[in-house]
């Protein structure tokens, strides 16, 4: 036993003034006069004694108030066994991620972590944990030995990409909620992709013990892979040969040098077969063209003939698209032939562009039905025939997609059209002589999108705004704004679709952005976020998730949507179908989705390429991560040091407790006694 | 009645006992309705028609020169007694447990009988004070000038020594020769038997005799809720005493002591009246009369 802060025990120096009170000032007792002593009786012997007997307590109590709290500020504590073995919670966690299907890696960690379950006291507690993709906790802390290992052989390899930075924040989250120590044995290929970009991420607390189960033994073995393909999502013409082609980058994990062959399979069949020379632990090209497929979704494939030692990563799959070009509507004021040619040109001139564009005044706008667009772009017409505008609006609620660019006109009109919002003021910056530029550009949102945006804004820092109206977001998302802060660029979504609101035109008259090459980039990106072609095809990876219908709509209100996935399961239930925003593609292979706005979509799905390194984490770094919690290695950590077993364990709450109550019975006495004190005075 | 007046924590802010005294009376006789009983004293009081048998010297002949008619005069009875009031001004007669103290008290009831039997009565009054001695004596008297010599005595009537009945008593009869009443007022802590032993011998003199016996509530109910040292105000002797038997024995010892000097007493033909200080005064004068009436 001993204090945490032993210089409060000075404090125990007031023990001197109870000490005063009872013992060493006199008590001063003013008799009561009476008119006669005749019909009183001397109770000497019992008063007395009952006095000195209160005032002793009286004087033991305050004494032991005292020492109490001054106790309780010296902080006291006592070493008290650590946890003993069965209080220790003994957590198993199997990484099943993609790597782990490489050769009989997971079949021996699964054994190992079953041998590990067998191994354990029967009262402890266990918990298995699975880390692939993302880390699922199959079991609470339990100590049913049964459950615990009919949870461990429900433990499938994944195709997920783990990260021991992951592990690290869970086990540090479930460390302080739960107060017992752990000891935590990971089953894995301790591939060295997982670990994170900081080592402290994976850190685990003082409380974890960890250790570790490598199942990859010995060096590395040689791994080619598929590492990328680029391919068009969606194809018009297979002869084009500019996007009819596949390009595919074959890379080497501790290979030597070879020469391979890789295939290009479309919907199963062998359309092409090509020798790549791949330098060692390099990468290669191989080039595929013209890409000759089907109209419709063709499941495509690259495979690396030959096998290897894990033939799991030696392919990967994609889907594309074949279609017609689509169609955009493009209505404009009737004097206005400036915006459909830069529009139209830019919309030409983009590389992936596969859209047509038809050009219509508003005024003829009444009978046509914008489903049979892609999208429609509404460029300066703030009135339009109100039959055209309740077609439009349905078609938008539907899924449709429409780009209202607003010109000279919106000014003089108070509410846009579809919008649904008033225009509240316009900003005519050629008068001050002062045109407006780009001050916040939104790099993330999709039709703005860039990697690399640079110190000049992304280009759009040249842009010169001569006018522009002012309009209230609301709940629309801003994507840019104007130096004084007027947004440029709006996104709504209204029902299944989306509406993007320029709040200037899309001529050279309101601004000088047709003349720049940005605006062919920003067509191209405007016209594929708008088609919503880009996400109904092409390949994904694996984990990353697909929505499957709009967040602002109310749930059940739209139809089901429908996934089947590489298996040909649905692995969705009739409410999920109907309720579920988004969906993770957690299996490698093709997904057949159709959306809530009844699209279909055909997803290639491509396990995350780091998991191709089968290199395992150097031994040091092994090491030192295992023995980062306990402060010694995995070695010597079953022989933990004797001192460690005992902890400090702080009394000062009990004796903080045990003052309350001295304090409860003082105070009772205490009031007793000066009652006594007013009755003789 | 205006009780307000006879309430002795009021009284208590009176200090002249002059004022006090004609308060208190005033306010006492103010609520008296007449006496009933008709006399022929001086006081007339009214005309009755003659009946055969009545004396033919109260009839008014001048009433009946005037009306050929005879009526009696008829007056309101009137006489003159002797009031001596016998105080006790030991040092016990000084407790008090709030105002006002038991000689106060005793001081009050003094001078408000002295006011109703000097001004309203026309009695004459005298007023002993004793302790173990008889330490004042105003002999009775109807003179000019009576009732302020006897405030002045009960002013000048300071507890201190101890109550002794015995030797003061034996004085009492040399200065009591009329007969009349008188009143002792004292606490009487003194063994009943002696006490109606010593003051039997006045009523045998033809006196009529009333004890007041004066208490404060404390006396009669103490509450002590701890174990206390008492003094005793006249021999300065202490005990401790403890709660429990205040409770209990202490009051059946008051009670007991109370009831049989009550009852010694009215068996000796003298009567009794306890006075408890937080009570008004109007009791003690309403006994005053009630025996003056008695005796004429």
């Amino acid at each position: 036993m001993g204090f945490l802060a032993p210089w409060f025990l000075g404090g125990l120096a007031a023990l001197g003034v109870p000490v005063f009170v009872h013992l060493l000032r006199r008590h001063i007792t003013t008799p009561r006069p009476v008119s006669s002593l005749m019909f009183f009786e001397k109770g000497i012997q019992s008063s007395t004694r009952h006095h000195k007997l209160r005032y002793l307590l009286l004087f033991a109590l305050r004494s032991a108030l005292i020492l109490l709290l001054v106790l309780a500020f010296a902080n006291p504590f006592v070493r008290r066994a650590a946890a003993g073995a069965n209080d220790r919670l003994l957590l198993i966690v199997l990484d099943n991620s993609f790597s782990m299907r490489a050769g009989t890696r997971f079949a021996d960690a699964k054994q190992q972590a079953l041998s590990t379950l067998a191994a354990k006291p029967h009262g402890q507690k266990a918990q298995i944990m699975a880390l692939g993709g993302q880390l699922e906790v199959l079991t609470q802390p339990i100590t049913d030995d049964t459950q615990l290992r009919a949870a461990l052989e429900s433990v499938q390899p994944g195709d997920g990409h783990a990260n021991f930075g992951d592990l690290g924040r869970a086990i540090r989250t479930l460390s302080e909620t739960n107060p017992a120590p752990i000891d935590l044995h990971l089953f894995s290929d301790m591939q060295r992709s997982a670990m994170p970009a900081n080592f402290a991420d994976m850190v685990f607390p003082s409380a974890v013990k960890l250790v570790l189960h490598p199942v990859a033994k010995g060096a590395a073995e040689p791994n080619w892979t598929v590492e990328s393909i680029d391919a068009p999502a969606q194809l018009q013409d297979p002869k084009d040969p500019k996007r009819s082609k596949v390009d595919a980058v074959i890379a080497g994990f501790n290979t030597p040098a070879a020469t391979k062959s890789v295939s290009l399979l479309v919907n199963g069949k062998v359309i092409a077969t090509r020798k790549v020379d791949v330098p060692a632990n390099g990468r290669a090209t191989v080039n595929f063209a013209p890409l000759s497929i089907e109209y419709g979704f063709n499941r495509c494939e690259v495979r690396i003939e030959g096998g290897d030692a894990f033939p799991a990563d030696d392919a990967g799959v994609f889907s594309v698209r074949r279609s017609d070009p689509e169609r955009v509507l493009f209505v404009h004021a009737g004097n206005d032939t400036r915006s459909p040619l830069y529009f139209g040109a830019a919309l030409g001139a983009a590389a992936q562009s596969s859209f047509i564009l038809q050009s219509v005044a508003a005024e003829q706008s009444t009978d046509l039905d914008p489903s049979k667009f892609a999208f429609v772009v509404l460029s300066d017409t703030v009135t339009l025939p109100s039959i055209f505008e309740h077609t439009l609006a349905q078609y938008i609620a539907k899924g449709g997609s429409v780009l209202i660019a607003l010109g000279t006109s919106a000014a003089h009109h108070e509410k846009i059209p579809i919008w649904d919002a008033a225009v509240k003021d316009a900003r005519d910056y050629a008068r001050t002589g002062a045109p407006a530029t780009m001050g916040q550009v939104d790099f993330s949102f999709p039709a703005l999108a860039q990697a690399d945006p640079g110190r000049d804004n992304g280009g759009w820092a040249d842009i010169k705004i001569f006018y522009s109206v002012v309009v209230d977001p609301g709940q629309a998302r801003v994507a840019a704004r104007l130096t004084d802060g007027t947004p440029l660029l709006l996104d709504k979504q209204i029902g299944e679709g989306h509406v993007l609101l320029l709040t200037t035109g899309l001529d050279n008259l309101t601004n000088d952005l047709p003349l720049h090459p940005l605006f062919v980039a920003f067509v191209d990106q405007t016209a594929r976020y708008l088609s919503g072609n880009e996400r109904l095809s092409g390949s994904r990876p694996v984990d990353s998730y697909v929505q499957l219908r709009a967040g602002t709509e109310a749930a059940g209100s739209a139809g089901s949507v429908e996934v089947i996935d590489p298996d040909g399961k649905r692995p969705l239930s009739l409410s999920e179908a109907r309720t579920m925003q988004s969906y993770r593609l957690d299996r490698a292979g093709f997904y057949q989705i159709r959306f809530a706005n009844g699209r279909d979509a055909v997803i290639g799905v491509n396990p995350d390429r780091r998991e191709s390194d089968l290199e395992p984490m150097a031994p040091d770094v092994q090491q030192l991560w295992s023995g980062s919690s306990t402060g010694a290695g995995q070695l010597t950590a079953a022989a933990a040091p004797v001192a460690s077993n005992k902890q400090p364990f702080s009394l000062w709450w009990y004796v903080m407790l045990l003052a309350m109550v001295v304090i409860l019975a003082e105070t009772a006495l205490a009031s007793n006694y000066m009652g006594t004190q007013r009755e003789d005075i | 009645m205006d009780q307000r007046f006879l309430d002795p924590s009021v009284l208590a802010g009176i200090s002249s006992l002059d004022l006090l005294a004609k308060t208190v009376v005033d306010g006492f006789v103010a609520g008296l309705h007449r006496s009933p009983d008709f006399g022929f004293s001086q006081e007339f009081a009214e005309y009755r028609a003659y009946s055969p048998g009545d004396d033919l010297r109260h009839i008014d002949w001048n009433l009946f020169a005037r009306t050929e008619r005879m009526y009696l005069k008829r007056y309101r009875g009137e006489t003159n007694s002797q009031l001596t009031i016998l105080l006790d001004a030991s040092n016990s007669m000084q407790y008090t447990s709030g105002p006002p103290a038991k000689m106060d008290y005793a001081r009050f009831i003094a001078a408000s009988l002295f006011y109703l039997a000097i001004k309203n009565q026309r009695d004459a009054a005298g007023l002993i004070v004793f302790d173990d001695e008889v330490r004042e004596y105003i002999r009775p008297s109807t003179r000019v000038g009576q009732l302020s010599r006897l405030f002045a005595g009960l002013e000048r009537a300071e507890p201190h020594a101890r109550t002794n009945f015995a030797n003061p008593l034996r004085h009492f009869q040399n200065f009591l020769h009329r007969r009349g009443i008188a009143i002792i007022i004292s606490d009487f802590y003194e063994d009943p038997e002696t006490i109606v032993h010593t003051i039997e011998p006045l009523r045998y003199q033809g006196h009529e005799v009333v004890l007041f016996h004066i208490l404060d509530p404390q006396e009669i109910r103490p509450v002590m809720k701890g174990s206390a040292i008492v003094v005793d105000l006249e021999t300065d002797q202490k005990i401790e005493v403890v709660p429990d038997y205040v409770k209990t024995t202490y009051r059946a010892k008051v009670d007991a002591h109370i009831e049989e000097l009550r009852t010694r007493t009215l068996a000796a033909g003298m009567d009794y009246q306890l006075l408890v200080t937080d009570q008004p005064l109007d009791e003690s004068l309403r006994r005053y009369l009630t025996l003056r009436e008695a005796g004429n």
